[in-house]
């Protein structure tokens, strides 16, 4: 039951956020403050979600060198900036991942 | 029209990650048909699978879907003057692609339909990758251990390393990233939304700092 309402309620919320500036009735706007934190959304949001999956597989703390996670991010940065495409380099990194599991 | 095949690994993903957090098929399908945005979706199946509660998870969609709130307001002139029906639909569909499709286009070029067509097809792609992804999900077992959660990772940086252009971006980035394995290794039942307002709260002091001293 609780799954079905986290479903409905981010589904009023995800359209809320997309609808609420397209209503001609709605008078204010965001202040400037506002629109620069917002810019900040996408870098610190995604980022945060990355950090405990890249970091902590396994829920521990895992710094090394034979972190596949931690190579594989490494790879997919170098690849996003040497190709500048960003569906490529997603593909080449998850190849480089299972290849380094396979072989670690 | 390839750009939605780019859809493809996020939909197979969210319908095999349902599936692998224990969610009904129909629930997962649910998250597409009814939710609809990529990102928001896996972070949500993730959270549900660690338990988190419905407050962190539904304040974690309102966080990351927020970037919606700019594009609304750069489409609003353009969309608000619309009959309502057209307003709603355009607004269910106004996703980060049909906004980088549409979003140059000025009051004269702008056509509902143009922009109907594209936001439907990306709606078909995703909710048929889902599918996709659900049946797989459901008859290979063991898909888990695959380390899928991975292709989160590689997605998101690759969307977030383009981005990473100016100081106070990689000051909002790293603060982030230094918080959430912080706030992890502290067992935190919101380390991700706290980290990721700590992030974006640096980036934009920075950002301040920065632009008043050049």
């Amino acid at each position: 039951m609780m799954v079905w309402a986290v479903i409905f309620g981010m589904g009023i919320l995800v359209f809320l956020n997309r609808y609420v500036f397209l209503e001609p009735r709605l008078p204010v706007r965001l202040s400037s403050n506002a629109r620069q934190f917002l810019g900040f959304a996408v870098p610190g949001m995604l980022t945060a979600i990355c950090g405990p999956i890249v970091f902590m597989p396994d829920k521990q703390l895992n710094l090394q060198w034979d972190n596949p996670y931690l190579l594989s991010s490494l790879v997919a940065i170098g690849l996003v900036i040497y190709t500048r495409n960003t569906l490529l380099s997603m593909l080449l990194s998850m190849a480089f991942f299972f290849l380094l599991r396979g072989w670690l | 029209m390839p750009l939605s095949l780019a859809t493809a690994p996020w939909g197979l993903l969210a319908g095999s990650m349902a599936i692998e957090a224990n969610l009904t098929p129909l629930q997962g399908q649910g998250l597409s048909t009814i939710v609809f945005a990529g990102a928001a979706q896996l972070v949500a199946i993730g959270m549900l699978k660690g338990g988190a509660g419905i407050f962190s998870i539904l304040l974690t969609t309102l966080l990351l879907t927020s970037q919606h709130l700019l594009y609304g307001m750069s489409m609003r002139h353009v969309i608000s003057p619309l009959p309502g029906r057209w307003r709603v639909g355009l607004g269910f569909l106004l996703t980060d692609e049909l906004f980088a499709l549409t979003s140059q286009h000025d009051r004269q070029q702008f056509n509902r339909w143009y922009a109907l067509g594209v936001g439907l097809t990306f709606y078909i792609a995703w909710n048929l990758f889902t599918l996709a992804g659900i049946v797989l999900g459901s008859s290979i077992p063991g898909l888990e251990h695959l380390g899928l959660d991975f292709s989160i990772a590689a997605t998101f940086i690759a969307l977030i390393t383009p981005v990473v252009r100016n100081v106070p971006t990689v000051v909002c980035v790293a603060v982030s990233l230094f918080c959430s394995v912080l706030f992890s290794y502290w067992q935190w039942g919101s380390a991700l939304v706290l980290s990721g307002l700590a992030g974006m709260m640096a980036g934009f002091v920075c950002n301040k700092l920065y632009r008043e001293r050049t």
